[in-house]
């Protein structure tokens, strides 16, 4: 992406996210206020870190569905740390980010040492640490009390929490990893063309190795946010998470068959999709209205960051789009 | 070739697979039962998911009922991964049917769905006692199936709880109402008891939305409730787990104090809230026994002590 472009490259998704939030104010005569956004702020951090890490697998040409679980079982071993070993907060947070690292490890060392694709590992994955989630926290809610509640809790006059800095943090980090570090082009690379990135002398499978590993770090560090904001450890956290994280990544643009993302877009995504849950929850949307009205704006937001390409005077791009295909130049295979 | 995570090279994955086959089909059978006099009925428990706390107290109530009543029954407790996986609990059904037990004790997953599955089992000799979410009435007369139900009320419990709730609201006061799956037979009670006690006492009901039975869903609606409704003072909730998420949304809107909570269930986790007054009230439905009631009516109607009636468990209010 050109730097002067960045505009352009941003423009579709700010413009449906102010279309979203001027329609629910036009709905709600109390959508616009400071009380709402804070709200939607302090509900961002989960799924801003989790769709950040889901696009530095996608981007490798990866795919992680163990994520929602994965935060599950850091926010298990998080609960069981403090409730019942008295560890103090911050011991506990560094552990739930341990064991989110160490899963994202073993997915990553499982995908590129046994070759197995990474859609059956991170799904076994997905599994095993749902089972162990439960096992950990004996199916039960756990109540953290206060301890937890410093992150979530909005610093002097902002509205901004704690945990929506750092997930903003994080979010820069990864951009910048992404678009200015080695390792950021590496994982692209990898991701549009494997075998020609093996053939120019760089290895894939440890830059595959640090993406998945990152994104379990980044379950890790969501599954801190979450029981932040809801003073509970709960193994039931972050069922579907994956989805969602998927989601937001796709309507920002993310290619699924991997070479092609920008964490940014993804949080553009992340704020799409906290906006419309918030706004269609405070109009009292009914319940099947807000499944349609979520799966039409998810459609739509992808086919209008096309159209931008398409605008842009690259109407090749949008069908490589479409049709799921995302390097330069068709390949014959 | 292109890279995609579905396709991958290389042979070693088939082997891998292949070994995965023994390790499923092994974590796929079941518990084995204790051996023992073959006089003994054997029950089977079919639950909802054990991964739900609620569940999980009910089926470990069983095993320890069991355990005192070893030389009466034989238990063999199962429960689905997902709790609207209503196909794995009809596949449950059939197994124990194959199995042969004496009597399947079964909290349903859904009030409609199961019944042609029960009605087979009864057709091929096995008795049926419907625990926690009830059968629908209208499904079992046109199957032309009678089944005990043992088990809560949950509209007159929820009713109890909204009740205690209005005694601290002004007449008049705005609430709102955060109901469970809106498919689920006991959520349409519980919202239905809400709705019967705030109306009694008054109250204005200005939003009903689902929280679909979890802390994260009901913690995003009820934050949307706050802000849409600076004037609300309850958010009535129809389990503990969206309780806890709309204390938590009440505590990031400022708002403690100001707008009550209530839950049902009793679970664990929402004791400490009671205590302190962020939760108003839930209801206990004794999930440890429930299951046990239903085992204990099985046993009357297998030895004909009873005749298969319904029966309704206690529902007691807790507050401060």
């Amino acid at each position: 992406m050109h730097k002067a472009n960045w505009i352009r490259e941003y423009l579709a998704l700010a413009v449906i996210l102010v279309a979203l939030v001027l329609l629910f104010g036009a709905l709600s005569g109390r959508f616009l206020t400071p009380a709402t956004f804070g709200a939607i702020a302090n509900r961002i951090p989960t799924l801003a870190l989790a769709a950040t890490g889901m696009t530095l697998v996608l981007i490798v040409g990866g795919i992680d569905l163990s994520i929602g679980s994965v935060l599950a079982l850091a926010g298990a071993v998080l609960g069981v740390a403090l409730v019942d070993w008295h560890w103090p907060f911050a011991a506990c947070a560094s552990l739930a980010v341990g064991v989110g690292l160490v899963a994202g490890l073993a997915n990553g060392a499982l995908i590129v040492g046994l070759t197995v694709p990474p859609f059956i590992v991170t799904l076994g994955m997905m599994e095993m640490a749902r089972g162990a989630a439960y096992l950990v926290t004996h199916s039960q809610t756990k109540y953290l009390g206060t301890a937890v509640e410093g992150l979530a809790r909005p610093l002097g006059g902002t509205g901004l929490s704690g945990s929506f800095l750092l997930a903003l943090l994080v979010v820069v980090l990864a951009q910048w990893l992404l678009s200015s570090s080695v390792l950021g082009r590496w994982m692209f690379a990898t991701g549009s063309n494997e075998t020609a990135t093996r053939y120019s002398g760089i290895d894939p499978r440890p830059v595959k190795l640090a993406a998945y590993a990152l994104t379990g770090a980044a379950a890790g560090l969501g599954a801190v946010c979450y029981a932040a904001r809801l003073g509970a450890s709960d193994p039931n956290a972050g069922a579907g998470l994956e989805l969602s994280a998927i989601a937001a990544a796709v309507i920002g643009g993310t290619s699924l068959l991997g070479g092609r993302g920008s964490v940014i877009n993804t949080f553009f995504g992340v704020l799409i999709i906290a906006t419309l849950e918030a706004g269609l929850a405070q109009v009292g949307a009914s319940e099947p209205v807000k499944r349609l009205v979520t799966g039409a704006v998810i459609v739509l937001a992808v086919l209008a960051d096309a159209w931008r390409q398409r605008a842009a005077g690259n109407s090749f791009l949008l069908w490589q789009r479409l049709l799921g295909r995302t390097t330069g130049r068709p390949v014959k295979t | 070739m292109k890279n995609s995570p579905f396709v991958s090279g290389g042979r070693r994955p088939c082997w891998l697979v292949l070994g995965l086959v023994p390790l499923l089909l092994l974590s796929a059978c079941k518990r084995d039962e204790s051996g023992g006099a073959p006089a003994r009925p054997r029950v089977a428990l079919i639950m909802k998911s054990l991964a739900n706390e609620f569940f999980l107290t009910m089926a470990d109530g069983a095993r320890k009922h069991q355990a005192t009543h070893a030389a009466d029954y034989e238990l063999i407790v199962n429960g689905i991964k997902n709790e609207t996986d209503l196909a794995e609990q009809v596949g449950l059904v059939e197994q124990m049917v194959a199995q042969q037990v004496n009597i399947i004790v079964i909290a349903p997953a859904d009030s409609k769905a199961l019944v042609p599955v029960l009605k087979r089992a009864q057709a091929a000799g096995v008795r049926v006692v419907n625990i926690d979410n009830k059968l629908d009435a209208d499904a079992l007369k046109e199957a032309g199936l009678i089944v005990p139900f043992v088990g809560p009320d949950n509209r007159a419990g929820a009713r109890r709880v909204g009740e205690a709730l209005a005694k601290q609201l002004p007449a008049g006061a705005k609430v709102a109402i955060i109901e469970g799956l809106t498919t689920a037979f006991n959520g349409q009670q519980r919202r239905a008891g809400f709705e019967d006690a705030m109306k009694a006492a008054g109250m204005n009901i200005v939003s009903v939305q689902s929280g679909q039975w979890e802390i994260d869903k009901a913690n995003n609606v009820a934050a949307a409730m706050l802000s849409e409704h600076p004037d609300l003072q309850a958010l009535l909730c129809g389990n503990d787990s969206m309780a806890l998420g709309a204390v938590a949304a009440v505590q990031a809107a400022g708002r403690t104090g100001k707008v009550l909570v209530c839950g049902y269930d009793g679970i664990g986790a929402i004791r400490p809230m009671v205590a302190d007054g962020r939760v108003t009230a839930t209801a206990d439905q004794h999930a440890d026994q429930l299951a046990v009631f239903g085992i204990e009516a099985a046993l009357k109607i297998l030895k004909g002590e009873a005749p298969p009636a319904d029966q309704t468990t206690v529902v007691d209010l807790v507050t401060k």
